[in-house]
């Protein structure tokens, strides 16, 4: 029943969402959570305001780009150093303790230190990219583990090089493990892009939520939030259906 | 069948296992020798030890006392000179890659040009014509390890390591894959080590048979099948095949009974 037919999975997310949508319609409407919760429909109304379509627009492009920047330097950054510490046994101790203590230290801690070493404009994008580096190191890290016994005997007996064994076996082996730390660092990469932002950059949704809060807009805040859900929600199911072919594929 | 090509002298593998000060003897005192292409077997009841002395062959492991050589070198140098050939009862195969880039896949190891005549006569070789674009999940058992035994040649290797390689398969694919594999090897006539614990298996491929005991593994036996090459299937019906089968049944009961008196002592 597949092709034609959507799946179930997909029908109960769409109700999931549906039923999500209904709920904050009613509770927005009926004031049941005060005035700081409008109505979804008063939010829509803000949100696609002609009128605020550039503010939107601009503030969206500059968080997306900062989101992606990070994505992919820290991607990169963590699949380099994943791959170094399989390939350099000796590394592992330290580039494993490196990566526990750059996640133990709260990014929003890291804000001003990368306001003082890099562009004021960079620091939400070098937010983003420890955030994803993190996930990135670890999932591929245990993916470049996970061949089996017997996998890797045969590459011993065979002759096959360390760089050879890498190359033709840990690394396809690790392929979809590293889409899935895709997948589950590209909320962390909007979350790092928007706190980043509160160092001072001079646009993006982190801007929005600031002023919004500070001047207590409450239509602009809710807009901002969804702005990013969905920014978020896109990628993340665009990377899923990435995913899905990566374990056809690698499996 | 004149030169030794496997020499294995006086060999003791013991592993320390954790938390446990004594160490697990896995093979205590094994010598013997394998002529070049000569088909060896070495027969026993699990935990015998005997993967464990193919690993030692192979060079996955190394001895705690005693030699291993092949050819008069250590295997090490064996496997970097991509010289053996190896099949596990796991198929081990790259489920990324096709049938064909499979079988190929020793050569691009040992960085040797991919050779499409000879990829093609092994596929050919193992009777998967039509199947070299599948991948592995698309194949059944029998024709993952056709793929395996076909890999395991590609680099026409001076020993060929076979570790249980039809043991995951059921009986009549099992016996399909026996009559194959008889069929290769009479071609080919690569010095062979096999390790399994069917012994039908070991009596219709191999040339000579050896049976160990349990824990430690020690060589109780050694057996010469009479049986003259390229082997029909009708030999598996024959008088001498059954005698052959039941005298080595009888041998592998007795390891079987020593273990069972040993566990009544310790108990």
């Amino acid at each position: 029943m597949t092709g034609i037919y959507p799946n179930k999975n997909f029908i109960f997310g769409i109700l999931g969402i549906a039923s999500f949508f209904i709920f904050w319609q009613i509770i927005g409407h009926f004031q049941l959570a005060g005035l700081s919760w409008p109505s979804l429909t008063d939010v829509l109304k803000f949100l696609l305001d002609p009128e605020r379509h550039g503010l939107f627009i601009r503030a969206t492009v500059a968080t997306f780009r900062s989101a992606v920047m990070g994505f992919l330097v820290g991607a990169l950054v963590g699949v380099f150093l994943a791959s170094s510490a399989h390939l350099l046994p000796i590394l592992r101790d330290g580039s494993d303790r490196f990566a526990a203590v750059i996640n133990s230290v709260p990014s929003i801690a890291l804000g001003p230190i990368f306001l003082i070493l890099i562009d004021r404009e960079a620091t939400p994008a070098g937010v983003a990219s420890i955030h994803v580096f993190f996930v990135v190191y670890v999932s591929m890290s245990s993916g470049l583990k996970s061949a089996t016994r017997d996998h890797e005997d045969l590459f011993t007996v065979f002759g096959a090089s360390r760089i050879k064994q890498f190359w033709r076996l840990n690394l396809p082996y690790s392929a979809p493990t590293i889409v899935s730390g895709l997948r589950l660092s590209w909320p962390a990469a909007l979350i790092g892009a928007i706190i980043g932002e509160w160092f001072g950059a001079s646009r993006g949704i982190g801007i929005l939520i600031i002023n919004a809060m500070q001047n207590f807009q409450i239509n602009l805040l809710w807009s901002a939030v969804l702005i990013a859900a969905m920014m978020s929600l896109l990628f993340f199911g665009l990377i899923t259906l990435l995913e899905r072919l990566a374990y056809q594929r690698f499996r | 069948m004149s030169n030794a090509s496997i020499v294995i002298e006086n060999v003791t593998k013991s592993f320390s296992i954790k938390g446990n000060k004594e160490k697990v003897v896995a093979v205590e005192g094994i010598s013997l020798s394998v002529m070049e292409s000569e088909f060896v077997a070495l027969l026993g009841p699990s935990g015998c030890g005997k993967s464990t002395i193919l690993r030692l062959i192979s060079s996955l492991e190394t001895p705690t006392e005693g030699t291993v050589k092949i050819n008069g070198e250590l295997p090490k140098s064996m496997v970097s000179e991509h010289s053996l050939g190896v099949a596990f009862q796991d198929h081990a195969l790259l489920p990324w890659l096709s049938v064909w880039d499979n079988i190929a896949l020793p050569l691009e190891i040992a960085n040797r040009p991919i050779d499409t005549k000879l990829v093609n006569s092994l596929v050919d070789l193992v009777g998967l014509r039509g199947f070299e674009k599948a991948r592995p999940k698309q194949l059944s058992g029998g024709m993952r390890q056709r793929v395996s035994i076909a890999r395991a040649l590609i680099l026409s290797p001076k020993v060929l390591i076979l570790d249980e390689p039809f043991g995951a398969l059921d009986s009549f694919t099992r016996r399909q894959m026996n009559i194959e594999l008889q069929r290769i090897w009479s071609i080919q006539k690569i010095t062979t080590v096999l390790v399994t614990h069917s012994v039908e298996e070991a009596v219709f491929l191999a040339d000579r048979i050896f049976v160990l005991s349990i824990r430690p593994g020690k060589i109780i036996r050694e057996v010469l099948v009479p049986f003259d090459r390229p082997r029909e299937q009708s030999i598996m019906r024959s008088k001498e095949f059954h005698h052959l089968v039941d005298e080595l049944t009888e041998a592998l009961d007795s390891t079987e009974e020593i273990n069972n008196f040993d566990r009544n002592i310790s108990q």
